[in-house]
């Protein structure tokens, strides 16, 4: 009852958007649960296995990680064909194996002092096919290193990449140290290789923090989480953005929901997510994409838009179809901008972790939280500490990438 | 069939374009279409531009004409009226079939250049042919060529940024030519240029114009420019051809008085050409000719010398006067051994500003021989100066090609016709 008086209030209805809204959620889940299913699955064992890679790799990740690089530096030297055979090769083998598992035939049938060596050498039980057929794949690409390139870059890379590989495979399985110490290493490279010596100091001091307050594991599995994050924004974020730089409709449709998706408080997304995935890390991961999305859309449509109309017009002109004007010349001009659209995600979904730690996420999140919960002073700074160190190095490092874009490359060679 | 033609093309911006057209092809000013609220940017425009010509489109800023040469190569659809291309209507083409014309028929340069920033010069040159699908090392022999023409060797691995104005330009110009259409675009490709480096460009455009033969459509808006590329000038007013026509057409008999106040400020020295400004030949003597009638008909034309021409007119020299008083004295019957054939002789393409130093030197008028070696004209000093005397008198003189017998009309050769004179009018 009004305090000024009574019997003039006006009534209001009350509408029942919030029922409403479960109500659809309901009916979604009911539905098309089956659907939700899948992408569970798929986001939940993507995690897990980025995460389980980050901590515990296994030889035949690691020496797949070998042929990715040097496979790069192969492909930057114009050997895209034969890089491209090599691969299809070794996938083709590799799902042979997987269907019928011949290779493991093969390996079986070929004479055993062969493989008793290394076997003893690294402590192992039996042959496994998979690492064979990567270790195929490395022989196959260092051959075609010395071979068909007369890079001297790529012999050193190439030489450079297999060394690191051996000493870490010696390091990790035969002297017994822990895979820690080389993945702080390995970090530290990829922030020299792309942002320089300082980002390199950083990351070596803070991930040595991180072992040392014994939260690891926990860190990366947040990261596992942060990249799958940004990857799924990322893959919906920049077509959507593509086709919003291209249509005025679309684009004035978009900007309303992408203001609702960032100002709705993040805690909302978590109740569906839930409904949908139970707890765990799905809902984190969902949660996070949603929230963190909106700045890959706007800075991708912005980053097209600003290509300049005459360069269009010049494709155009020469008979470029949409798409080749598209690769060729908006997507390059507009890198800049789109990576800092991609970095913009990802320093969101690192602000989502701690929230998606809540509904049992797991990684840094986790740890914030039953600090939070148990008034763990010591448990919620570590906690904290670890975000922000992952956080600086994932910022600088992406703030990096487009040093690398043709456009960059194009401009520094202008200055001298 | 010509390389290029426009029908009837209008393109108006805005919803009720098509009412608008109605309108406009009444002969409604498009300033008075304000209740439609449309933008009539090209309203019944018609040319043709036949293969290995210079056509120049020519009008102030809003004119129309990057809007109307955006319709030739199909970036801008028309909303009325057609554009045929080798004799195809481009105007009902699907569109893979209008960016397969594009690529093969029809390249385009730029205004601000267009270079793609983040593309060597040679990726640059070579990206017509990179669309078309040629093979790398291919395209790129063709792309190294072309900017060999544009002179350009040794900068193949630059970024367009670190070139200046004129080099970015002939680097557009260099991706027009390696695309190797026969139809070039060019929308005020020298414009954003400094003068010096514009003329340069100009220069460099008509030499290898002058190799290639390539069919060019050039838009300007500055009047020197225009007239001298153009084979041809369409000037345009406000969406709408002001006329068609050569320079010296359009200088010598300007169709408004739109186009007469445009004119004014033109260079006439640079565009005007001997064939425009020479007069008919008077005192004109076959080499058998007696030395005592040469020297009668000197003194009836008021002049001191006479050219002397072979059969068929074809041009032998010059004989003074004074030669001729000396011959009486030793007794020769014919005037072959008193010309002096080695006098100042003119192309008809030479133009007037180039007449003023050659004419300066010589005593006499000026022989205007052609190409076959014809005495086709004669400039007399007082021609040159009436020439460049603007408007009312410059249609003095005759025209290109005709005979030079058109004479009776002239009292004397350092005399201009009066007759002509009011027919400029
Ligand atoms: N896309 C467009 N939408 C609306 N109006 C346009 C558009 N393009 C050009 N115009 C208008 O058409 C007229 C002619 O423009 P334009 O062809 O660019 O002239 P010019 O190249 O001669 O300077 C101008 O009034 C311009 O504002
Ligand atoms: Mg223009």
């Amino acid at each position: 009852m009004s305090a000024y008086g009574s019997g003039y209030a006006i009534d209001i209805p009350r509408l029942p958007v919030g029922a409403m809204f479960e109500s659809v959620i309901n009916w979604l889940r009911n539905n098309l649960a089956a659907l939700f299913d899948i992408i569970g699955d798929v986001i939940d064992s993507s995690v897990a296995a980025l995460s389980g890679f980050l901590t515990d790799p296994s030889a035949a990740q690691l020496t797949l990680i070998a042929c990715l690089v040097i496979a790069i530096g192969l492909i930057r030297r114009g050997q895209l064909r034969l890089v491209g055979v090599l691969v299809a090769a070794y996938l083709a083998l590799v799902l042979l194996e997987a269907l019928t598992g011949a290779v493991t035939v093969v390996i079986s049938s070929l004479p055993g002092a062969l493989f008793i060596w290394a076997m003893n050498l690294f402590g192992a039980a039996y042959v496994y096919p998979p690492l064979v057929l990567v270790l195929l794949l490395l022989a196959a690409l260092l051959v075609t290193s010395a071979v068909r390139t007369a890079s001297r870059h790529q012999w050193i890379l190439a030489a450079g990449v297999t060394g690191a590989w051996l000493l870490l495979l010696i390091g990790v399985y035969i002297v017994g140290v822990q895979f820690e110490l080389f993945a702080v290493l390995i970090f530290a490279s990829l922030a020299w290789f792309i942002a320089g010596w300082r980002l390199a100091v950083f990351t070596v001091l803070g991930f040595l923090l991180v072992i040392s307050m014994e939260r690891w594991a926990e860190a990366m599995s947040t990261l596992a989480l942060v990249l799958v994050a940004t990857g799924v924004a990322v893959v919906f974020a920049i077509p959507i953005g593509v086709i919003a730089a291209y249509s005025d409709r679309v684009s004035m449709l978009l900007k309303p929901v992408l203001d609702f998706m960032q100002t709705m408080p993040a805690f909302v997304y978590l109740i569906p997510a839930i409904a949908f995935f139970g707890v765990g890390q799905v809902p984190g991961v969902i949660a996070t994409v949603v929230f963190a999305m909106p700045p890959g859309v706007r800075l991708t449509e912005l980053g097209i838009r600003q290509v300049d109309k005459e360069l269009v017009e010049a494709g155009e002109a020469f008979g470029a179809p949409d798409i080749q004007v598209l690769r060729g010349i908006q997507l390059p001009l507009a890198l800049a901008t789109i990576m800092a659209g991609i970095n913009q995600v990802i320093m969101l979904s690192l602000s989502m972790v701690v929230i998606a730690g809540m509904v049992g996420a797991g990684g840094l999140g986790n740890v914030v939280y039953s600090g939070i919960a148990r008034a763990d002073i010591v448990l919620g700074f570590e906690g904290g500490i670890a975000v922000v160190i992952v956080a600086i190095f994932l910022d600088r490092l992406t703030a990096a990438v487009p040093r690398f874009s043709p456009a960059a490359r194009a401009k520094r060679m202008a200055l001298g | 069939m010509p390389a290029v033609r426009a029908d009837k093309l209008y393109k108006v911006f805005g919803k009720r374009a098509d009412q608008a057209v109605e309108l406009l092809s009444d002969g409604r000013p498009r300033d008075q279409l304000r209740e439609l609220n449309v933008t009539a940017a090209v309203i019944d425009v018609s040319f043709e531009v036949d293969a290995g010509e210079i056509f120049v489109v020519m009008g102030l800023s809003g004119s129309g004409k990057s809007t109307l040469i955006r319709m030739l190569n199909g970036l801008l659809e028309p909303t009325a009226g057609t554009v045929e291309i080798n004799g195809t209507d481009i105007t009902t083409l699907p569109s893979n079939e209008l960016r397969r014309l594009r690529s093969r028929h029809i390249s385009m340069v730029f205004q601000h250049f267009a270079l793609f920033p983040h593309r060597t010069v040679l990726d640059n040159a070579a990206y017509g042919l990179e669309v078309r699908g040629v093979p790398r090392a291919e395209r790129r022999e063709k792309a190294r060529y072309a900017l060999d023409l544009v002179g350009l060797e040794g900068w193949e691995d630059h970024v367009p940024e670190q070139l200046s104005g004129g080099m970015k330009q002939r680097v557009g110009l260099a991706r027009a030519l390696t695309a190797d259409t026969e139809i070039i675009l060019m929308d005020e490709a020298f414009s954003a240029l400094d003068p010096l480096i514009r003329r340069d460009m100009q220069s460099q455009l008509l030499q290898l114009q002058a190799r290639l033969g390539k069919t060019i459509v050039f838009i300007t808006h500055d009047l020197n420019e225009a007239m001298r590329l153009g084979d041809r000038i369409c000037m345009l007013r406000d969406g709408r051809v002001a006329q068609i026509g050569t320079a010296e057409e359009i200088l010598n008999a300007p169709a408004n008085e739109y186009v007469a106040q445009f004119i004014e400020d033109v260079d006439r020295s640079r565009v005007l050409r001997a064939s425009s400004v020479m007069e008919p030949p008077t005192a004109v003597l076959g080499p058998a000719h007696d030395p005592r009638a040469a020297l009668r008909t000197m003194r009836d034309n008021q002049t001191s010398s006479a050219f002397v021409v072979g059969s068929d007119q074809t041009f032998v020299g010059v004989v003074r006067d004074g030669a001729i008083g000396e011959a009486g004295r030793t007794g020769a019957t014919d005037l072959t051994g008193l010309v002096d054939p080695g006098v100042e002789r003119v192309h008809p393409d030479t133009t007037v500003a180039e007449l003023f130093h050659r004419s300066a030197v010589t005593p006499h008028p000026l022989p205007v021989v052609d190409d076959a070696g014809h005495l086709v004209g004669v400039i007399p000093w007082t021609a040159l100066l009436a020439a460049l005397a603007s408007g009312d008198g410059a249609g003095s003189g005759i025209s290109a090609g005709s005979p030079p017998a058109r004479a009776e009309a002239g009292a004397g050769a350092t005399q201009r016709p009066v007759e002509s004179e009011e027919g400029a009018r």
